[in-house]
């Protein structure tokens, strides 16, 4: 790769951060009076976590080539499986530690999720759109099922903490669930572009039959993908849980599969796999939320705020075909 | 990743004193408050009304402006929470919620009172502390409503008989408050029969209906029906249409909808027991601002039911509450 092409890949892997910025420099143009306020950013970055938790695990599997649509009803039956767990009558000494057994068995929920999409999709070799298609609704309705169709109420105990806006140890600024999420993506980064493990995932993506005649073991790569992205989506259920101050809601994010794929995509990654970015996601989601929060505090109608983030996608998708067409 | 969450802090920094910035809306008068009214979703009927309601409050109190929002998908607890968080950072003078959850928006309320933006909570309850959390609660008082139609049921079947009770919805408050109210008042009539074999209609119009006609089946020799809300009338509408007993048997329903009210018209409904969004939206909306003027509040408020018969469902009033015009209330062509 010459010299003028490497500037160019550093342009387009921060072409996201950059959308992110002309976006909060806009609003500040649109609307001087009503500018972004500590708490502002706050309550962004909080309403960031869970699209982009389940959008770092969207990466990986998106970046293989695959596609996760079971997240949001996955992320509602980890969250009942976390509150039922805090329900659990576990003797008066519980109280420190049961809120880690829930989100222990949130994760867990989770994972075995994701390892379930990856084991239909690489044992039948069904495509990932189907099997997930049908493990959404799946999932929703054993999230109905243990959660008796309606929400199960659980304290949080110190998992409140976690997400409330304003943290109570002031030094932190931001929630810790927020620290939680950056030094979840960034650890997602290391496991993408800096292990074998992440390699042979996004040559999966690329060209799968490559990747198999150069040995890559496709199966259990593609079974790990899928697992991990489960993991990540459990943790947002946990995380889910406590936003709702507690509660196991069954109905709750039915549609965050979209809102994840579009952070992912915004964040600059090709539906087809082998290109992902998750320092992309992670702007892709900041910019959905910058959006919801500047629609709410403009007083626009939410009908506004949908024609935007809509157009935004395509922008962000006919950006990608561009650049293909320049790269081949 | 940390880049970004520097552009927004660094951004929120250099904006600070636009901050200070006097907000004036011509001619020197100050500006004017801006009151989140929020839904529990946006499309529906019910809420249209509490918009119109609240849009007719913006109108007769000076300088006020309404910003309806509701969550970005109908009945999502979590995009109710994260609305009402970006309200309150949005420095919105006053918010007006109906919470989806009693639990859930606990958490935003208490955010809003700790930034000293005044909540008034409407329609449904928030567990929350009234006049330390928000400022007040107003909504229907759904007890009375039930005590009403059971007092006019008891009447229209001459006080004997036998009269059915099909129930909504376990968990379901308000309608367990109605069932509640009418068992009350039934009590008072010592030579009724209450057949309440706790059954449920459950969330549509096809449970409803289905278990209507397993109810009218085992009991076919009733004098009077009661039904808590909109769906759970409708089912049975039809259940009685089908055994040809509609407008034989006095019947009281609860709520609103077109087919209800041409259910009136005909007879085959005795009566509907409405609430009144439109009174809801505009008092919910006038308790903000009178707090937020310094004018005492009422904690709880009641917006009233009525009991609509056949004979008055065309007086002005109660037309008005059977089939508002939304349209011109809300102002659009």
């Amino acid at each position: 790769m010459n010299r003028s092409g490497g500037v160019r890949t550093v342009l387009t892997s921060l072409a996201p951060a950059l959308t992110l910025v002309a976006a909060v420099l806009l609003f500040w143009v649109i609307a001087p009076d009503r500018p972004l306020g500590l708490l502002d950013v706050r309550t962004i970055l909080i309403q960031t976590v869970i699209v982009a938790t389940v959008g770092l695990g969207m990466t990986l599997v998106i970046a293989s080539g695959g596609i996760d649509l079971s997240v949001g009803s996955a992320v509602a039956l980890s969250g009942v499986v976390a509150a039922k767990v805090m329900n659990a009558d576990l003797g008066p000494d519980a109280a420190p530690w049961q809120p880690a057994l829930a989100l222990i068995a949130a994760c867990g929920a989770g994972a075995l999720c994701g390892a379930y999409n990856g084991l239909l999709h690489t044992l039948l070799g069904l495509p990932a759109f189907i099997v997930t298609l049908g493990t959404l609704g799946f999932y929703r309705g054993a999230a109905k099922w243990i959660s008796d169709s309606s929400p199960v109420y659980a304290k949080a105990g110190w998992l409140s903490e976690w997400v409330a806006p304003i943290p109570s140890i002031p030094w932190l600024v931001v929630a810790p669930a927020v620290w939680l999420m950056l030094a979840l993506a960034f650890g997602a980064a290391i496991l993408m572009h800096r292990t074998v493990f992440g390699r042979h995932a996004v040559a999966i993506g690329s060209n799968e039959e490559a990747a198999r005649r150069a040995g890559v073991p496709v199966r259990w790569v593609k079974l790990r993908v899928y697992a991990i992205c489960g993991l990540c989506v459990g943790l947002a259920g946990v995380l889910q849980f406590a936003r709702l101050g507690g509660s196991g809601d069954p109905t709750v994010q039915v549609g965050l599969e979209l809102r994840a794929i579009a952070a992912v995509v915004i964040g600059g990654a090709s539906l087809t796999g082998g290109v992902a970015s998750i320092f992309g996601t992670l702007c892709g989601a900041l910019l959905m939320a910058l959006l919801d929060n500047r629609s709410t505090a403009l007083g626009w109608p939410n009908y506004v705020q949908e024609l935007l983030v809509g157009h935004i996608i395509i922008a962000a998708v006919a950006l990608d075909r561009i650049r293909g067409r320049r790269l081949s | 990743m940390v880049s970004c969450a520097a552009v927004l802090l660094a951004s929120s920094g250099c904006e600070k004193p636009a901050d200070k910035k006097p907000e004036t809306a011509g001619g020197g008068t100050p500006a004017s408050l801006r009151i989140a009214v929020v839904p529990k979703g946006t499309t529906h009927e019910y809420w249209q009304s509490i918009h119109a309601g609240a849009k007719q409050a913006e109108r007769e109190l000076q300088g006020v402006e309404i910003t309806f929002r509701g969550p970005q998908k109908e009945d999502d607890r979590d995009q109710q929470v994260s609305l009402v968080e970006t309200l309150v950072s949005s420095r919105y003078d006053a918010i007006v919620l109906a919470p989806l959850d009693s639990r859930a928006l606990l958490a935003p309320v208490k955010l809003a009172a700790a930034a000293k933006i005044p909540v008034v909570i409407m329609d449904s309850g928030l567990d929350g502390k009234v006049g330390e959390d928000f400022v007040s609660y107003i909504a229907t008082d759904n007890k009375a409503g039930g005590a009403m139609a059971g007092k006019k049921l008891g009447e229209l079947m001459g006080g004997k008989g036998k009269v059915l009770l099909l129930r909504y919805q376990e968990g379901s408050a308000s309608t367990a408050l109605r069932e509640e109210g009418f068992v009350e008042a039934i009590r008072g009539f010592p030579g009724i029969e209450l057949i309440d074999p706790k059954r449920y209609a459950g969330a549509t119009r096809e449970t409803a209906q289905q278990a209507a006609e397993n109810l009218l089946t085992t009991n076919s020799d009733i004098g009077g029906v009661f039904c808590p809300n909109e769906s759970s009338t409708y089912g049975m509408l039809l259940a009685l249409r089908a055994r040809n007993m509609a407008g034989k048997v006095p019947f009281i329903g609860f709520d609103s909808a077109r087919e209800l009210v041409d259910a009136l018209a005909a007879g085959e409904v005795s009566a509907l027991t409405v609430q009144n969004p439109i009174r809801m939206g505009y008092l919910a909306v006038k308790a903000a601002v009178d707090h937020l003027r310094g004018q005492p509040v009422e904690p709880l408020m009641d917006t009233g039911v009525a009991l609509i018969t056949k004979d008055t469902m065309n007086t002005p009033e109660h037309k008005n509450l059977l089939s508002p015009d939304l349209k011109s209330l809300l102002g659009t062509p």
